[in-house]
């Protein structure tokens, strides 16, 4: 309920009863199938026309619902808004006309009921749509006979929605009083509501809302119309809205006596309406505001006068009201001369805001905020004092400033008016230049140059460049520097001619291998890394080992020869005992010679099939297949696998086109005798 | 004026723009082109409709107009007819005699008597058997075709309770079932909702009467207690035979004139 927001902004349009028909219907037709034929099957006929009954009861529903559901009920919104809409509205009528559209709603579900129900006795077209007819018929007649509530709705509606959009429940200062007394005054004084004043009573119809800062606050000021003093069953609508506010929000009430009278009533008759509706005040904070202080002061009051306004204040400190803070001093104010009026403002402030502290205080809830509040009180730790830094520079500036030893700033603003104003005066903005030399503030820069735009040959980070390649030819004359240094310390070292052309080599081996790299590195940066055994450059063979170890200067002789007798053609001949043996090892195998190359098993007595040597092809490295069974069957089974896409003349295995299935020319016409692949 | 009427606060304060009422003389001179160039356009419903509404509008301007005048216009002073005058065409007319004012009365008596039992919808449409059942099919089989379902709205009286099932010949379907008319007092222009007590007479035949169907020109018994109509002689009465109007299946309700 606090938490709810008074906004009757959002409540949607209310369409007279015609309207509301037309919208309806046009929307049954709109949206329901329009085509049925006496020759359908009955059951749709019958379901077609039910459509349209329940659609037309469906979107009654939906939009009398809404209705319903937009407008606020008396009962459930705060006490000063359903009071007001009493007011303004009169409540039982109100009540009346939405009672009236739930009672329609109602009973045009009613109808729709049982005209489904008679439908599904139809047994013709012509009856169904009749049915219908009548059914809609008959929603729309009920309709029309609540245009009055609805045309009533709409103009309250209409009326809500430009209500002032009051916050119950906020800090609020409501000004009342007779009327003309300057109520309205006051508000557009301290508010920006523009309220219209006018030197005749009643200019204010209705409750009028503005918003106001006081302490960091927003504070709500309702200006309400001037009330007469009478008994409250004569008062007229726009005095019972006053009451109403008076009655409900939980404000600050700031009553407006006009002590010079010119309001066209007199102090006592003020006094005796504030007696009368004293009772309204109970309970809350409550300010007497002497106004038009221009015209009467409160000291030229007359005895008698100045009684009764004592007496109003003797009353804001009775029993029945509020008594809050020192209450001794009587706000006076003006609106024409605008003198005292943020005083009113301030009095009526400070009480609302200690009367609420003070509620909130004595509820429940406060002490479970106090339990949670700590508030720090440092001790000082020693009588020394600390108060705040101003730097010396700065009170010296000050000091200058306030004696006037030091000119005071001129601003632009300042200089436009000194050059004759706005319009007139062009500010300087080259004098705020910030460049390293003020001479050049006001150079002439041409735009073009030589023809050529000037803007285009400049470069802004000319400047970091230039350092950039400053530092570059700075690193390389060291670097030179460098070289130069050691190549005299070189110059003195102890080595001889040999050792220098070996070191000259080694240097330039090791620089050509780092270019090797590097060149492949960037080369083939995507290229896939080939294994050296698939790599016919680098694979592993013994002329390049040889090489290898020759070119590091290591005999390779022995190496080779021990890598030829373990090699793939020598697999299951024995190792030869010793070292000493190798020589006739060798003799051996070139007695052998080339016929026992290829040869896979070691017996020699084991006769051997041509044929299969022949079929015998090299197995090739990397293939992934043991030997050559393995391959073999591999072959086969590709083979296989590509005998039924070939059967069907596919192109590979992605070709996934499907050719006529019938060709027509072979499909067509009659087939004659033995016609049946040409036709 | 409330607080936010924007509009009208500004109309109040800064005025109308200069060529308002320029504008809105316009705009009034040139809305009958408007309104027959719309007119011309529409077709069908929408047309009528709309020469409907037009005229109505028409109706009234015209008479409000000619109330306007009223006062204006010049009148006729209009010559009172003195007592036992007869128009001109009548002038030279003998005056009925004494035994032609007897006969004529006679006649009119019998005609009286013959309204007593005239009705308001003299004929009706006969309705055909196959129009008026529905085969209904039995049997385990579905080829049993003795049972019918009435297709029209019937009544049935409170006190009706069904044969069993399996013997039921007619069957008279909830859906269609009524139980009260709305009925029309022709003198008083009248209509009020009255419960229906019996069917009295179906035109279509007495098989038709005692199944209670109520079709156009069906005689029933209604319940005018509500009316509070009394006998010359003094008591209330409670039944009224009434005719019913319109077909009730169609229309999904009961319509009927009073029978007086």
């Amino acid at each position: 309920m606090a938490a709810m927001q008074y906004n009757f902004k959002k409540i949607t349009h209310v369409p007279t009863a015609k309207d509301f028909i037309d919208v309806v219907l046009s929307r049954t037709q709109r949206q329901t199938p329009t085509v049925v034929h006496r020759g359908y099957a009955i059951t749709r006929i019958r379901a077609f026309y039910m459509r349209k009954v329940k659609f037309t009861q469906t979107s009654w529903n939906e939009k009398l619902t809404r209705i319903l559901e937009d407008f606020p009920r008396v009962d459930d919104i705060h006490p000063f808004y359903s009071d007001l809409l009493n007011v303004l509205y009169d409540k039982d009528h109100y009540k009346l006309a939405l009672g009236q559209l739930n009672t329609a709603k109602n009973i045009i579900d009613k109808i729709a009921k049982d005209y489904v129900k008679l439908l599904k006795y139809g047994d013709s077209l012509y009856r169904c749509k009749q049915l219908k007819r009548a059914a809609l018929g008959r929603m729309c007649t009920i309709m029309k006979k609540h245009a009055a509530s609805l045309a009533y709705l709409e103009q309250v509606r209409q009326h809500m929605s430009r209500l002032p959009s009051i916050d119950p429940n906020t800090r609020t200062i409501l000004v009342c009083g007779y009327p003309n007394v300057g109520k309205s005054s006051f508000m557009n004084k301290v508010t920006r509501a523009d309220v219209e004043v006018q030197p005749y009573a009643f200019t204010t119809k209705s409750i009028y809302v503005g918003h106001t800062d006081y302490k960091y606050l927003r504070w709500q000021v309702l200006d309400t119309p001037g009330i007469l003093d009478r008994p409250l069953e004569e008062r007229n609508t726009i005095e019972m809205q006053s009451i109403t506010a008076m009655a409900h929000l939980r404000a600050v009430v700031l009553y407006i006596v006009d002590a010079s009278e010119q309001c066209g009533f007199t102090i006592k008759q003020q006094a005796d309406l504030f007696h009368s509706i004293k009772p309204l005040f109970s309970n809350k904070p409550l300010v007497i505001a002497i106004n038009k202080v221009d015209q009467r002061r409160l000291e030229d009051l007359k005895p008698e006068d100045a009684a009764l306004v004592e007496g109003m204040r003797a009353a804001t400190r009775g029993p029945a009201a509020l008594q809050l803070g020192d209450d001794e001093e009587l706000p006076c104010m003006s609106t024409l001369s605008e003198e005292g009026v943020m005083d009113v403002k301030r009095v009526c402030c400070d009480k609302l805001l200690a009367a609420r502290v003070e509620q909130k205080l004595a509820s429940r809830r406060a002490g479970e905020v106090l339990n949670r509040l700590h508030v720090a009180m440092p001790k000082p730790r020693d009588s020394r004092s600390r108060p705040a830094v101003i730097p010396h520079s700065v009170a010296i500036n000050r000091a200058k400033k306030a004696s006037g030893e030091l000119p005071p700033m001129i601003t632009e603003k300042m200089l436009q008016e000194e050059n004759g104003g706005a319009g007139v005066y062009s500010a300087d903005l080259r004098k705020n230049y910030l460049l390293d030399d003020d001479d050049w503030k006001y150079d002439i820069v041409p735009e073009i140059y030589n023809g050529k735009n000037v803007s285009d040959f400049i470069d802004p980070e000319i400047e970091e460049k230039l350092a950039e390649l400053e530092r570059e030819e700075e690193e390389l004359e060291a670097a030179w520097e460098r070289e130069k240094a050691e190549e005299e310390m070189e110059a003195e070292s102890d080595m001889d001619e040999d050792d220098k052309e070996l070191l000259k080599r080694l240097r330039s081996k090791k620089a050509t291998m780092i270019a090797e790299h590097r060149r492949k590195k960037s080369a083939g940066n995507n290229a896939a890394n080939m294994p050296r055994t698939a790599d016919p450059e680098r694979r592993a063979t013994t002329t390049r080992m040889k090489q290898s170890l020759g070119e590091m200067g290591i005999d390779a002789s022995l190496a080779v020869k021990r890598a030829r007798e373990r090699s793939a053609s020598r697999v299951g001949r024995k190792r030869e005992r010793s070292t000493a043996a190798m020589d006739d090892a060798e003799d051996m195998d070139a007695e052998d010679g080339e016929g026992e190359k290829k040869r896979a098993h070691s017996s020699k007595s084991r006769s051997v099939s041509v044929a299969r040597r022949t079929a015998r092809a090299d197995k090739s490295p990397g293939s992934g297949l043991r030997n050559d069974d393995e391959r073999m069957r591999a072959q086969k089974l590709a083979d296989k696998a590509q005998r039924k896409a070939n059967k069907r003349a596919k192109i590979g295995e992605a070709d996934r086109q499907i050719i006529t299935k019938m060709p027509k020319h072979l499909f067509s016409g009659k087939r004659g005798i033995g016609k049946t692949d040409r036709r | 004026m409330p607080q936010n009427e924007h509009i009208e606060l500004f109309q109040k304060r800064y005025g109308r723009r200069l060529d308002y009422y320029e504008k809105k003389r316009k705009k009034e001179a040139r809305e009958p082109h408007k309104r027959s160039a719309v007119a011309k356009k529409l077709i069908g419903l929408k047309a009528k409709l709309y020469a409907k509404k037009r005229h109505a509008e028409k109706v009234t301007m015209k008479k409000t107009i000619q109330q306007h005048s009223e006062r204006t216009n010049k009148h006729k002073v209009e010559e009172e007819a003195a007592p036992g005058a007869i128009p001109a065409y009548l002038m030279d007319r003998e005056q009925t005699s004494r035994a032609k004012v007897l006969s004529n009365t006679i006649k009119q008596k019998r005609k009286e008597k013959a309204g007593k039992w005239e009705v308001p919808l003299p004929k009706v449409r006969p309705v055909a058997e196959d129009e008026m059942f529905r085969v209904m099919r039995s049997g385990k089989r579905q080829k049993k075709s003795w049972k019918r379902m009435i297709t029209k709205a019937t009544f049935v009286g409170p006190g009706f309770t069904r044969k069993p099932p399996k013997y039921e010949r007619f069957i008279r379907p909830s859906g269609l079932r009524f139980t009260k008319a709305h009925i029309t007092h022709p003198e008083l222009k009248c209509t009020f909702q009255l419960d229906i007590l019996g069917v009295k007479k179906n035109p279509n035949g007495p098989m038709y009467s005692s199944l209670g169907v109520l079709t156009k020109g069906t005689v029933i018994e209604v319940n005018v207690s509500e009316l509070g109509l009394v006998t010359p002689g003094g008591k209330v009465v409670w039944g009224k035979y009434a005719q019913v109007t319109n077909n009730p299946e169609n229309d999904g309700c009961v319509n009927g004139v009073l029978l007086v």
